[in-house]
């Protein structure tokens, strides 16, 4: 299969629930074709390295990047985006924390910071300040200086 | 007269706070318009040459292209806020590396990158220029025809030199600051297509909308009012996006193609091609009586502002400004030389040229507070300026000045009380710890340049307000803190504010966001639009109800008589006026108050000032030179906070911008080339570099700003260099005299002065 100059290859997954197939390029990444493809936006591109986590997602629950994920990596497996904590269009208990304790400034950090989080309390429900840091020192963010981040994912823990 | 104050004050969450955590909220970055065409642009691979040829036959014959463009397409190819210096695409000469040749359009992303690799750009290159002291040699390669000195001035106040002869002490130094990149997670972004009136329109990532319009038609030569640009929120700025990046080119691909269009920088493009803070050089000799009184300061400044201007003429003046401190200093006399170079293009940054000579003139005082003996915080204070003070430059400190109220929160803090104690405490023998403090200063406003903005507000039929600003929301919370300021005023609920922002089209001019000063200006102009409003509001009430219009006054959404026995509300007002024809919007206008310039300068002096003082504590390894800062105070002059909640982000966040400028941020350039182009290699603070900050804001208000707020954008960054560094000072007695401060160059340092301790 060929999309204007490249080679396009098919692609099953699930995304937030619900099975998706696309065609891209197969040297798409996760990012690009949830972004560029599908223009499921809530997932931020920072810099395409892998550096700067603002677009992580949950893969079978993992906090991976998405830019440094190709979709043969995905295929046949589960992603869940910021979109995706939505349930019946509440939000998820970090994204109101994020909210209302000042954490989201220009706010382009903030999904990949909730997807981190999440991943992070799914697996350890009461982390530590230290565990916190751990967790979120590949996130980063250029407004806020992290204080309220840090105070937005305590709020959180069990 | 006294105004209740309902929501100003209050730690509200920003109202698109919870719409940026779900990812619904829309950056430009997010936006692809049906049938859009991919935009990529072609950069200079030399820091220094002549363009020969430009050849784009080949690439304008790859099936996916649909269009290429070069110089020659652009009807008038200069533009610049100052200087138009800088072309939209390079036509006799690239200047830095990075420097726009081509712009492609194409079907398809992948498309778009082949066709770059298939423009056939013949160079001469030429010899480079790369640092700011050989350039201001004359015999050095120009980097524009008119010289390497893009401006160059001196100015002097009292006499230096007879101080220098009778002072006690003299401090002398040279300190050299590098390059900052101002690592916003979105990079410079933006569509473009034509409305379904024609309407040319771009949506991008910026500070202004209506200095973008004014840059796009100037120089594609078309109609203002034929342009549209939508600035909607942006994924920081701190000054990055106030010049023009991608705007021009994606007006320049719809105009010409009719098809709607995409531009997005990666971030290696962001990091060569967006603008950064100036790398300087700055001599200072300073010189005090034994008591502490300082008597002169001269200051030399040279600013590297690379291939092209920017707003590099006014961030000049800036530094000129500060570079004295927050200090009354008899006999000034400061040169300052702007520099064009073939480096990257330095313009605004958070700080706008204060935080480099900050940084001197900060670390001066401590010198001279140690060789005087003397508590650093008493020296500052000796010295500090007072309202109604006349400052260096002979102007009248008018505003409010708090920063004698900053320094003595500072000196009564248990950080710097308890300091012995604190520096004691540390877990192993080769961890040294240090306390430094600081103070900042730094105009807000455009100073004596004009600066006006307009704000308009509508009523709206179910009795609720609209308010429209072209001010842009670059993540700092202006439209939050303008909800507040309007409810307040508007005598309503906070939820009663609707915000319409940074549209040509939809919003008036509230001027560009930068200077710390869009809450003031548009806080200012919409105090003008609220009275003009209540005032008709005034009137129809009283035709409504037969009472003398001086009866009303305004509460939770009513218009009450004095005798509380006539309610009307706004709904009902709305709907009389919309039956009546009387038109429900006004628009309110704020000029800011303004002195001459003093001769040699553009901007200078401001009439309005912020002021801050910070407290650091360190860690420094002395085995590897490794800085960590484990706690800052940072006591801001806020004048009255607006929402406290905003505010402790914008100074926390400042603060940690603050401590990658001191200690880790140094954006690589050899021979022109940028080394540190993504964030493996320019490091920025994670949230484990990030300390404990404490935020205690001076609220002594500011009469002429709305509920008595001044700006705070910018000031939160300033004082944290010099801090650091005289903290770092404290803890193992050498001073570092280069920002940033890495373990590398700290580690020889420390080993220098072993090694002249060891000889003894």
């Amino acid at each position: 299969m060929r999309r204007g100059s490249a080679v396009v290859k098919r692609f099953s997954f699930v995304l937030n629930g619900k099975p998706v197939e696309v065609e891209v390029p197969p040297a798409y990444t996760l990012l690009e074709t949830l972004r560029n493809v599908l223009h499921l936006t809530g997932t931020k591109d920072g810099c395409g390295d892998g550096d700067c986590g603002a677009c992580t997602v949950l893969l079978d629950g993992r906090a991976v990047h998405s830019c440094l994920t190709l979709m043969a990596q995905v295929e046949g497996r589960s992603v869940t985006t910021v979109e995706g904590l939505l349930r019946d269009s509440s939000p998820d208990e970090v994204q109101s924390a994020y909210a209302e304790s000042g954490a989201v400034q220009c706010g382009y950090c903030t999904p990949g910071l909730i997807m981190a989080t999440k991943a992070l309390l799914m697996s350890n429900p009461n982390p530590s300040v230290e565990e916190v840091k751990e967790a979120l020192r590949g996130n980063l963010c250029r407004c806020t200086g992290y204080a309220k981040i840090l105070e937005a994912v305590l709020r959180v823990r069990r | 007269m006294v105004q209740a104050q309902r929501w100003v004050g209050k730690p509200i969450p920003r109202r698109d706070a919870l719409e940026k955590a779900i990812g619904q909220a829309k950056y430009a970055s997010d936006l692809f318009p049906e049938g859009l065409l991919w935009g990529k642009v072609l950069r200079s691979k030399y820091p220094h040459a002549r363009i020969k040829r430009i050849d784009v036959s080949k690439a304008r014959s790859h099936p996916g292209v649909v269009a290429i463009f070069t110089h020659e397409d652009i009807p008038n190819n200069r533009y610049g806020p100052f200087n138009k210096d800088r072309p939209v695409l390079c036509d006799d000469k690239t200047r830095y590396i990075g420097d726009p040749i081509a712009v492609v359009a194409a079907e398809t992303p992948e498309a778009a990158e082949e066709a770059l690799g298939m423009i056939e750009v013949e160079y001469e290159p030429l010899p480079a220029v790369l640092d700011p002291l050989e350039a201001m040699k004359p015999e050095s390669p120009k980097v524009h025809e008119r010289g390497n000195i893009a401006r160059q001035t001196h100015i002097s106040f009292g006499n230096v030199e007879q101080a220098f002869r009778e002072a006690d002490i003299i401090v002398e130094n040279t300190y050299t600051v590098g390059t900052q990149i101002h690592a916003y997670l979105e990079t410079e972004a933006g569509i473009s297509y034509f409305d379904e009136n024609g309407r040319l329109t771009i949506v991008a990532g910026g500070q202004s909308p209506y200095r973008d319009r004014h840059e796009i038609c100037s120089t594609l030569n078309i109609p203002e009012d034929s342009v549209r640009v939508v600035i909607p929120h942006v994924g920081g700025a701190f000054g990055g996006k106030d010049d023009i990046s991608v705007q021009i080119h994606l007006a320049l691909i719809t105009l010409k193609t009719r098809r709607p269009a995409r531009l997005v920088w990666t971030r290696e493009e962001s990091t060569i091609a967006g603008t950064k803070r100036h790398a300087g050089i700055i001599r200072m000799k300073t010189a005090a009586r034994r008591d502490g009184v300082l008597l002169a300061n001269k200051t030399e400044i040279i600013y590297d502002t690379g291939a092209y201007e920017g707003l590099g003429p006014a961030v000049l003046d800036v530094a000129i400004e500060n570079c004295n401190g927050p200090y009354k200093i008899p006999n000034i006399d400061i040169s300052a030389t702007l520099v064009y170079t073939n480096n990257y293009v330095a313009s605004a940054f958070r700080g706008f040229g204060a935080p480099q000579v900050l940084f001197a003139i900060e670390s001066q005082l401590d010198a001279i507070a140690e060789q005087l003996n003397m508590d650093p915080i008493e020296l500052r204070l000796r010295n500090a300026l007072r309202r109604g003070d006349v400052g260096v430059f002979n102007n009248k400190l008018i505003g409010s000045v708090g920063i004698a109220k900053a320094l003595e929160i500072a000196a009564n803090h248990e950080l710097w009380r308890e300091r012995e104690r604190y520096k004691s405490e540390t877990a192993r023998p080769w961890i040294r710890r240090g306390i430094g403090v600081a103070s900042a200063v730094k105009g807000y406003t455009l100073g004596a340049l004009p600066d006006k903005g307009q704000v308009g507000v509508e009523l709206t039929r179910e009795g609720k307000f609209r308010v429209r600003v072209s001010s842009t929301e670059i993540g700092q919370g202006v439209l939050t803190a303008l909800a507040q300021v309007a409810a307040d005023m508007l005598k309503c609920g906070v939820d009663d504010i609707q915000l319409v922002f940074a549209d040509t089209l939809e919003t008036p001019d509230t001027s560009v966001t930068s200077a710390s000063r869009q809450l003031f200006l548009a806080g200012n102009a919409l105090a003008d639009a609220a009275r003009k409003m209540l005032d008709k509001m005034r009137h129809v009430a009283a035709g409504l109800s037969g009472e003398p219009p001086e009866v009303f006054d305004f509460l939770d959404g009513y218009a009450i008589s004095r005798d509380g026995k006539t309610r009307i509300s706004y709904a009902g007002i709305a709907r009389y006026m919309e039956n009546n024809n009387i038109p429900l919007n006004v628009v309110g206008e704020y000029e800011v108050p303004r002195v001459e310039p003093i001769p040699g300068t553009l901007e200078i002096p401001h009439l309005f000032y912020m002021f801050a003082a910070a407290l650091a504590l360190v860690e420094v390894n002395t085995l590897t030179g490794f800085v960590q800062v484990r706690k800052l105070v940072v006591i801001p002059d806020a004048g009255k906070v607006i929402n406290p909640q905003t505010f402790q982000g914008q100074i926390e966040g400042a603060a940690v911008q603050g401590i990658g400028y001191a200690l880790m941020e140094e954006a690589k350039i050899e021979n022109g080339i940028l080394k540190t182009q993504n964030f493996s290699t320019y490091l920025i603070p994670s949230i484990k570099d990030a300390p404990e900050i404490e935020v205690i804001p001076v609220e002594d208000g500011e009469e002429t700003g709305p509920f008595g707020a001044k700006g705070i954008g910018e000031i939160g960054i300033i004082p944290i260099a010099p801090a650091i560094a005289n903290a770092i000072k404290d803890a193992v007695g050498v001073r570092p005299l280069s920002i940033p401060i890495t373990p590398e160059k700290l580690y020889w340092l420390i080993r220098s002065k072993r090694s002249e301790n060891g000889s003894q």
